[in-house]
């Protein structure tokens, strides 16, 4: 099946240019025409991921594949990692540092808000070892997903 | 994609005198441009009349399409709609004056935009405020003031068209205004009036009549400050000269008394004199970009209310000044010191006018969707796995030699069958080896 793999470098803490991957993201989904409630979907998890990867993450990578019945977005890092998964999952849980939270990131909504828009979201991490959150967006679903 | 054009509603493109530096080609940020054979400018997609190109053309090749500085008054009742922008370009120098001056050039009534500004802005803040609690605005809610602002979200972040304050632009209430007062008595007179409106950009402006109205006995110009600078200075130093009283006003908006209007020539300046608890301006076509970008991705739902400027420090930043845009800003600072900042009308009465719906739009903006929407036909997932396949082989660097905008732009050409895939020097030259060890380099 014809598929399109895009991929951005991330880097850590470059505030300066974090969200770009994710702004691309969107032109691109929006250039092929997808349904803007689904782009919505995806541009805000995509964002949260790269944000996530900036603030805890170290260095590391956003690909996008676009096939006919699905969209996956997965951002890798080199990062922390995550040590309670579940915990992290909490609304309002955070362990962004005081140079985040000045910018106004690191609210602890991140993660919660990937698992609201996304269709699947996959978490795999543990500490030292990095993180590798892969959420998929079907098209055309059966009824749309609103969160 | 629209067939290759010269000519835009906004913009003219001169040929002969193009370099082919590709300057014009990065800074459009429809990626409207193109170079064929090394200097034939063409568009080939939608101009939404910001005037960037103008700017980064050295040579002028890229002119505005605005209406030659001539013959003004000559057979006809001249009208000119005067924004604050234009005070900004004279140091020490009253807005009265330049009125004035304005007169002695030829034109019959010239009107003021302070009075139409404090309206609006007047009523902005009145909509933000009864929707505050109702939550039935999207929030952030964005600014119409700059056109080409609003056509660019129409053209891509059609999304965000919902977010544009459903509110009268000011220069529409200056042109109805114009239509419903001062009109009536001009065609008693029995010549025909032009109105002119005198701006910083290319943008045009544009009188609504009520559907199935007759014609107005009225022609619509656009003229550049840049061109009626050198005119217009010299009648300026006259006026200040002879220091004659004003005689001739008829209408209260004729004449500018308070500071807040020349306030809102530059960025930030709309929203100072508006209450409105959280909002925000940014200026320059990057900025606004990915601030849209932004919001359309859900961020600043806190924020009320967006002023955004496609020109750097707002409308005084616009390519059609005359003088430099700090100069300017120099300028209204020093007009405020002199005028200070004060509403001239009592809340009271825009009240009323609010209640009456005079500051609804007719069209939602939403209808711009229909005209600035992006005509390119979708890309089939096949053609956009052969463009990641070619931008795989392209250098990018972006250098503008195809006459195409940057690699990306350049493979969806060639994919699309715009462009030769020999366009590319790169490709053509076969340098291969370099390439791909250069490209590996340049992606990290």
């Amino acid at each position: 099946m014809a598929s399109v793999t895009k991929r951005f470098p991330l880097r850590a803490r470059d505030f300066l240019h974090a969200g770009e991957a994710s702004i691309q993201v969107q032109a691109f989904l929006k250039t092929m025409r997808l349904d803007p409630g689904l782009i919505r979907r995806i541009a805000i998890c995509s964002y949260e991921a790269e944000m996530n990867a900036v603030i805890h993450g170290g260095n590391g990578e956003l690909e996008m594949t676009l096939a006919e019945d699905r969209i996956v977005i997965e951002v890798r890092d080199e990062g922390a990692g995550i040590a309670d998964i579940e915990l992290a999952m909490q609304p309002g849980y955070s362990t962004a540092d005081e140079t985040a939270r000045e910018m106004g990131f690191g609210a602890g909504m991140g993660l919660p808000n990937m698992k609201t828009h996304a269709d699947e979201l996959e978490l795999a991490s543990a500490p030292g070892r990095g993180t590798r959150a892969r959420m998929i967006f079907r098209r055309r679903p059966p009824q749309e997903k609103t969160p | 994609m629209s067939p290759p054009v010269r000519e835009t509603l906004y913009v003219r493109f001169h040929p002969e005198r193009c370099q082919g530096c590709a300057s014009c080609l990065k800074v459009c940020p429809t990626k409207a441009i193109r170079i064929r054979g090394r200097k034939s400018l063409c568009l080939v997609d939608r101009c939404i009349g910001c005037g960037a190109c103008i700017g980064a053309c050295a040579a002028g090749a890229i002119t505005a399409a605005v209406h030659p500085v001539e013959g003004i008054g000559a057979g006809h009742t001249a009208i000119a709609l005067v924004s604050p922008v234009l005070y900004a370009q004279f140091p020490n120098v009253m807005p009265r004056e330049v009125l004035k001056a304005l007169r002695r050039l030829g034109f019959h009534h010239t009107i003021d935009s302070s009075i139409f500004l404090e309206m609006f802005q007047f009523a902005a803040a009145e909509f933000i405020r009864r929707n505050r609690t109702a939550a039935e605005a999207p929030w952030p809610l964005i600014s119409p003031v700059c056109p080409a602002v609003v056509r660019l979200i129409a053209f891509k972040f059609p999304r965000l068209l919902a977010h544009v304050l459903p509110v009268l632009r000011p220069v529409a209430l200056m042109a109805r205004e114009v239509r419903d007062t001062l009109l009536p008595r001009i065609a008693a007179r029995g010549l025909p009036a032009v109105l002119y409106y005198i701006n910083p950009c290319p943008t045009m402006g544009a009188m609504r009549t009520p559907p199935g109205s007759p014609p107005l006995p009225l022609t619509e110009v656009s003229i550049g400050i840049n061109e009626l600078y050198p005119a217009l200075r010299r009648a300026v130093e006259e006026a200040v000269a002879e220091a004659e009283p004003f005689g001739r006003e008829g209408f209260e908006f004729e004449t500018c008394t308070t500071g807040n209007a020349s306030l809102v020539a530059m960025s930030g300046g709309e929203i100072a004199t508006m209450r409105i608890e959280a909002s925000m301006a940014v200026s320059g076509m990057q900025e606004t970009t990915a601030y849209l970008s932004k919001i359309e991705m859900g961020l600043f739902r806190d924020v009320e209310y967006f002023e955004l400027r496609t020109c750097r420090e707002g409308c005084l930043g616009g390519v059609l000044n005359a003088v430099d845009k700090y100069l300017a800003k120099s300028n209204i600072h020093r007009m405020i010191h002199i005028y200070g900042l004060g509403r001239r009308i009592p809340r009271q009465s825009i009240l009323r006018l609010y209640d009456r719906g005079c500051f609804h739009p007719e069209q939602s903006p939403l209808a711009l969707a229909e005209i600035f929407a992006d005509r390119k036909p979708p890309l089939t997932l096949a053609q956009a796995a052969e463009i990641e396949r070619l931008l795989g082989e392209l250098p990018g660097y972006g250098c503008g030699a195809c006459g195409a905008p940057d690699c990306p732009t350049f493979a969806e050409d060639v994919v699309r069958g715009l462009a030769e895939r020999d366009d590319c020097v790169w490709l053509s030259a076969g340098t291969r080896e370099i390439r791909s060890g250069r490209r590996k380099d340049e992606r990290r």
